[in-house]
């Protein structure tokens, strides 16, 4: 299991029976069943086997969660392997149709590029002004379509809010994995308004999206295209943009989170993740603090690894609403002050039967997204180990 | 008469091209909304001295200028690096506000205060030179004219044309009781003047390589 951002052995959580235990996790073995299989059941055996290991480990995890009360840790390894797993698919899906990582002029032309959830904000001002989607991707066809990864974002924000950011995305995997590898952080202070830049990214991008009717946070400042796909250097300009979007990849992604021990690239930089945090405000589920529980220790600001604790807003009785849902606030509390709450209720009732709607949600959103890429990415290691590639 | 319609019918395309400067300019400042038509007014007039000098130009070579691939990427080039230039120094700017006595009141000094006239008009002037699709067709069209006077006319028309809809701008004045925005705006201003500079300094390197 993942390491706690920041353990701790005396907190508060919902800790269930065995039996109970069971009870509340045995309506997500049937719907991760559905989901997962659509109705049908590999026959081949080691998509049998692949099915089945994705399944099992999906269904331990939530009895995990649902048994011991505490929801990160699990919620981690389930996000951090979806994310490696995911890479580990795509690039291999890349090699498998075209060889390499790299873009060509031909595909882009094509309009055959994946399309992935951080464009979206991009494309709406000029879809609402030209009726566009300016994106070289196929609206329902190929790997990745437009249209499928709008129902997805919209479904989520719908469902979760910016919990996307912590149960759905993708990519947000890598820089979680990185900020728990160190036991303490190296960098403990950082200025509050950097807290700020995200929403500069986006109306930067937003702006000059529009401006260009091109994605340009995808052509100049994306970190992620260093782990999926990326132009093929062909000129000055593509020369610079990869260097940006590679060095952007490692400040962001790797370093910055290993020495603070936060999200910095989801909770500093992405300008979807920013977007994301509008859609908190109208989802059902949000982060509430009990004020008669809460004992100001603070360790909740400290530990939420995406800024979204500060001391005024548990003063105020919640996190901001960048908040991610990941319960990392929830796991470390040592009175249980900081609960999954349902907008509408009050605060101090019926806590665990609130997680649960939480939990049944996100974690079905969780599963039911990534267990695609996860057999894929398990299939592929397999036949590494197997045949040597993993084509 | 065409000129004006030609503003008008291109001027969603003008006012996306403007946004990224005027924007995070206005949001960055925190200004009412009054204040707000003010700074956009020197801001226009900025633009409309860009749109005039072309006009004098257009009519002077009567040829189209953007057809020269490689002197249209000099040109553009050096208009973003000069706006990305005045767009991280706004980002970056913090002197000189809080104490106005701090600096001096050479034109050095107006320049660098990002709250004076000629700031704007610096902005709008490049913001004019920035050769988008609808100034363009402008340019190709007022190289036609047959008489000075009329380039002049057709280009402030299409000028009043475009500017229609950069008149709810200000409105995002009524935002300012919201103190991040401001911060948002300034940062957002020296993300886009890094992406002007690297769009402009590749645009030169091909313009000078082509």
């Amino acid at each position: 299991m993942m390491k706690e951002h920041h353990p701790q052995e005396n907190t508060v959580g919902d800790r269930q029976s065995l039996g109970k235990s069971f009870l509340f996790a045995f309506p997500m073995m049937l719907l991760t069943f559905i989901m997962m299989s659509g109705g049908k059941i590999p026959a081949e055996p080691q998509k049998l086997f692949v099915f089945a290991v994705t399944y099992l480990f999906f269904n331990i995890l939530f009895f995990l969660m649902i048994h011991t009360g505490k929801t990160d840790r699990y919620r981690a390894t389930a996000f951090i392997t979806y994310a490696l797993l995911f890479i580990v698919s795509f690039i291999s899906h890349m090699f498998e149709v075209r060889g390499s990582m790299s873009l060509s002029e031909e595909k882009i032309i094509l309009c055959e590029v994946p399309f992935c959830h951080l464009v979206i904000p991009m494309t709406l001002i000029p879809a609402a002004f030209t009726r566009t989607i300016i994106f070289p991707g196929s609206i329902t066809e190929g790997y990745a379509s437009i249209a499928s990864m709008f129902a997805i974002w919209i479904g989520a924000s719908l469902s979760l809010g910016r919990g996307w950011c912590s149960w759905g995305c993708f990519f947000g995997g890598l820089d979680d994995a990185f900020s728990r590898i160190l036991k303490k952080p190296l960098i403990k202070k950082i200025d509050p308004r950097w807290t700020y830049l995200p929403w500069a990214v986006l109306l930067a991008a937003m702006l000059t999206a529009a401006a260009f009717l091109s994605p340009t946070y995808c052509s100049w400042i994306c970190p992620f295209k260093a782990v999926t796909e990326f132009q093929a250097v062909t000129s000055f300009k593509i020369l610079v943009q990869t260097i940006i979007f590679v060095a952007l990849f490692i400040a962001l992604v790797i370093v910055l989170p290993l020495m603070t021990k936060r999200r910095t690239q989801c909770s500093l930089f992405c300008p979807f993740g920013a977007m994301q945090g509008l859609t908190n405000r109208i989802n059902a589920f949000a982060v509430r603090i009990d004020p008669d529980k809460c004992i100001n220790c603070k360790k909740c600001v400290t530990a939420c690894p995406t800024f979204s604790m500060t001391e005024e807003s548990v003063q105020a009785g919640g996190a901001l609403t960048s908040c991610m849902k990941c319960g990392t606030c929830v796991d470390v509390c040592p009175k249980g002050a900081p609960s999954f709450h349902v907008r509408g209720t009050p605060v101090d009732e019926n806590r665990n039967i609130k997680r649960l709607l939480f939990l049944y949600a996100a974690f079905l959103f969780l599963a039911t997204f990534s267990a695609g890429n996860i057999q894929d990415g398990l299939s592929r290691i397999i036949r590494l180990i197997t045949t040597g590639s993993m084509i | 008469m065409r000129g004006f319609l030609l503003g008008l019918s291109s001027g969603t395309v003008c006012a996306a091209y403007c946004a990224p400067v005027l924007v995070p300019y206005l949001l960055g400042e925190g200004r009412g909304v009054l204040k707000n038509f003010s700074a956009l007014t020197q801001f226009l007039l900025g633009r409309l001295l860009g749109y005039l000098s072309f006009a004098v130009f257009a009519w002077g070579i009567h040829v189209s200028l953007p057809q020269d691939i490689t002197k249209q990427n000099l040109l553009i080039g050096a208009a973003y690096l000069i706006l990305a230039g005045l767009l991280i120094y706004y980002s970056f700017f913090k002197a000189g506000r809080a104490c106005p006595q701090a600096g001096g009141q050479g034109t050095g000094h107006r320049l660098r205060d990002p709250r004076s006239s000629f700031f704007l008009l610096s902005l709008g002037l490049v913001t004019g030179l920035n050769l988008c699709p609808p100034f363009l067709l402008a340019v190709a069209t007022a190289s036609q004219q047959a008489t000075l006077a009329q380039s002049i006319l057709f280009f402030l028309t299409f000028f009043i044309g475009t500017s229609v809809f950069l008149i709810p701008a200000p409105l995002l004045g009524l935002l300012r009781g919201f103190p991040p925005l401001h911060v948002i705006g300034k940062m957002a201003a020296g993300l886009i003047g890094a992406y002007y500079f690297f769009i402009g300094a590749t645009m030169l390197a091909g313009g000078f390589y082509l």
